[in-house]
């Protein structure tokens, strides 16, 4: 007999509310629903009551997490409605910033699964380095998370003397914590035999699912907006895009352990290339016209789009985070997965409501909720 | 409080950075565990519930629900700005809280998000013990977004601030004679897009990050301004800074204009519904022979 359990939405084993709703048979779940809306905060409805500026705010809030490139995706697609052309050197500084935010982010996800999988004290070593990463943002941008550096024509500070010393320094140390989460992860690392096996998501499945990101890099597909469609100054240096072929829990881990080296390969060439010159360009007037934008988050691709009629305010802006493309692939992973997998599947994909709840859609005429369910 | 301090954290509809930093505050070298503080999976086991994020419709009776669950004395700390005054998602058509006007909140730190060092300093402080804040880890670096300051010798009055907040944090107020430009820190998101577009540099985000308080209306920092009277009718409509700050830009670069300055200044001196009045020359210059005399005085 089937029976039905809940997880959430206010359980703090997950990071952030949300309500999964799983079918269980003799320990085996043979299916899931899942209830969003617990983060709904109105933002697009709000992108269209402020100004173009005012909006790097707000597109910022929309996750805590990948805040940053979130200003990057929205500055580059106004970059377009406005027609304004950012300096060489903001480019490159662009790309040192947003690849410190993935480091963040990569090493706060495996922070959050060594949490789950009771690793303590794997757990307090990451999040212990990890906080040179976060100083190392404050010191750079004036704030620890949210630290609206890109602005609409460039970036709004500049990496000079001192600093670049600091950001070497970090990065040589941060090397050595992500060697330690690859020897976690090896034949003989205790995070190996937690996760292999589990939440196998195959090739076929993750490209019909439209699976992005390292979920989708996990699962044996090369796939990753700085390459195939280069922004900032990502064309110019020199990069691998990581992939892992097995598809499960474990793949998805190598994945984002082995992009942080690659992180680090991208700061350090940055830094060495940085091109003389402005920071930024005043922006000028909105044209008339619509733009879509893209970026690499640390989650997957990332896309805005923005029309514009002319004035200082956009009229509509729609974004596609890459937690909500992820979302649908959880359900042919925890398919047919033992129940006290689910918790590690569901962080496997590095889940982020805060931007995927702007889209659960209210039902408030009928007084009903409109349940997303996922079959 | 005596005992084990249990925090259960309620994560609302924010942008979940302020849970990232209570994750951070776990980290050893803020010595949280010191204090016998730990952070529980369930209500039912905690006696401090730490709100993040303001309150959508959906949340609203889960937050209920998990107050009366929670055990004696029922400590609530609100972390982060949007557990305020929801912040920048004010407005947002599915918002309801602040949580204040849900459940009762004892504490507020302020912050977009608050440092994790504000944040076990708070703790610390609701707690009755005292921390070691090492320098090397307490410390702000430079060109820290914090706290705001006005330099009342520079400002103006102008609000141009109030134009370019992103959060609708800065609210210009007019009182018998007085302008008040009050930056309500609860409802700011530190993006110091005011401190960029100031003409005169006169609002700073300093390195203060200590910004706990237990009424939320206590938590704005204000400057006033003296307002200036029209020459014709007598109401106030304009800082008398901002004149004088005005008629210098136009000396300084429009220097041709510099013969008419006296002009100028008269103009300047009239409120809109007073300069509306000069509809043709007659009336401009009855209304100038009026005013001569008071601008001789000026």
């Amino acid at each position: 007999m089937p029976e039905i359990v809940q997880i959430g939405p206010y359980r703090p084993q997950l990071l952030e509310p949300e309500r999964f709703e799983l079918v269980v048979e003799n320990n085996k779940i043979i299916d899931a629903n899942i209830e969003l809306g617990y983060v709904h905060r109105g933002i697009e409805k709000l992108f269209t009551t402020k100004t173009y500026m005012q909006n790097l705010a707000l597109a910022e809030r929309i996750c805590g997490i990948c805040s940053g490139v979130h200003t990057l995706c929205y500055a580059q697609t106004a970059e377009g409605v406005i027609d304004v052309t950012v300096p060489d050197r903001a480019r490159y500084l662009r790309c040192i910033y947003m690849e410190i935010e993935r480091l963040h982010s990569h090493y706060l996800w495996f922070g959050v699964v060594t949490h789950s999988l009771h690793e303590n004290n794997a757990f307090l070593k990451i999040m212990g380095e990890r906080e040179h990463v976060q100083d190392l943002l404050e010191y750079l941008t004036g704030n620890r998370i949210n630290y609206l550096i890109n602005t609409i024509g460039g970036v709004r500070r500049d990496i000079t003397s001192p600093k670049t010393e600091r950001i070497q320094k970090v990065m040589d140390n941060m090397k050595a914590l992500s060697n330690y989460l690859l020897a976690l992860l090896d034949e003989n690392g205790s995070l190996t035999k937690k996760t292999e096996g589990v939440g196998i998501l195959p090739k076929d499945k993750a490209l019909d699912l439209g699976a992005v990101g390292p979920t989708l890099r996990g699962s044996g597909i090369e796939s990753d907006v700085r390459k195939d469609d280069p922004y900032a100054a990502y064309g110019e240096l020199d990069f691998e895009v990581i992939t892992e072929e097995d598809g499960d829990v474990r793949a998805k881990s190598l994945v984002r352990a082995r992009e942080t080296l690659e992180s680090i390969k991208i700061i350090e060439q940055a830094l060495d290339n940085l091109p003389s010159g402005e920071i930024a360009t005043k922006p000028g007037e909105p044209l008339e016209k619509e733009e879509v934008g893209r970026a690499e988050a640390p989650r997957g691709e990332l896309v805005y789009y923005i029309k514009s009629n002319g004035t200082n305010i956009p009229e509509r802006v729609k974004v596609r985070t890459p937690s909500f493309a992820n979302d649908f692939t959880l359900i042919e992973m925890l398919r047919g997965d033992l129940l006290q997998n689910a918790r590690i599947i569901i962080e496997s994909i590095d889940p982020c409501f805060a931007c995927t709840d702007r889209l659960t859609v209210l039902d408030t005429k009928a007084g009903k909720k409109r349940r997303m369910i996922l079959k | 409080m005596s005992g084990k301090t249990s925090i259960y954290r309620f994560m609302s509809a924010g942008c979940n950075g302020c849970d990232v930093q209570i994750l951070e505050c776990l980290v050893p070298r803020y010595k949280l565990a010191d204090l016998g503080v730990e952070v529980v999976f369930t209500p039912e086991e905690a006696n401090v519930l730490a709100i993040t994020g303001g309150i959508n419709v959906k949340g609203r009776e889960e937050l209920k629900k998990a107050y009366e669950k929670l055990k004696p004395p029922k400590l609530v700390v609100a972390v982060g700005n949007c557990a305020i005054t929801k912040e920048i998602f004010d407005k947002g058509y599915p918002m309801v809280g602040p949580p204040d006007q849900i459940i009762p909140v004892n504490f507020y730190i302020s912050g977009c998000p608050p440092r994790p060092q504000a944040i076990v300093t708070a703790v610390a402080k609701a707690l009755g013990a005292t921390l070691e804040e090492k320098e090397e880890y307490w410390a702000t670096p430079e060109g820290f977004r914090g706290k705001h300051e006005f330099d009342s010798e520079k400002c103006m009055g102008c609000g141009a601030c109030a134009q370019v907040c992103s959060s609708d944090a800065i609210d210009v107020l007019e009182d018998n004679g007085k302008r008040f430009i009050k930056v309500d820190y609860g409802h700011c998101s530190f993006c110091a897009f005011c401190q960029d577009e100031c003409p005169t540099e006169a609002i700073k985000l300093t390195k203060e990050y200590h910004m706990l308080t237990d009424n939320r209306n206590t938590a704005n920092v204000t400057n006033e301004v003296d307002l200036f009277k029209c020459a014709s009718c007598g109401t106030y409509f304009i800082p008398a800074r901002q004149v004088e700050w005005a008629l210098q830009r136009i000396e300084n670069e429009v220097s041709e204009y510099k013969d008419f300055h006296r002009n100028l200044r008269t103009a300047m001196e009239l409120c809109h519904t007073c300069r509306r009045k000069i509809s043709n020359i007659r009336n401009a210059k009855k209304l100038l022979s009026q005013l001569s005399p008071k601008v001789r005085a000026v």
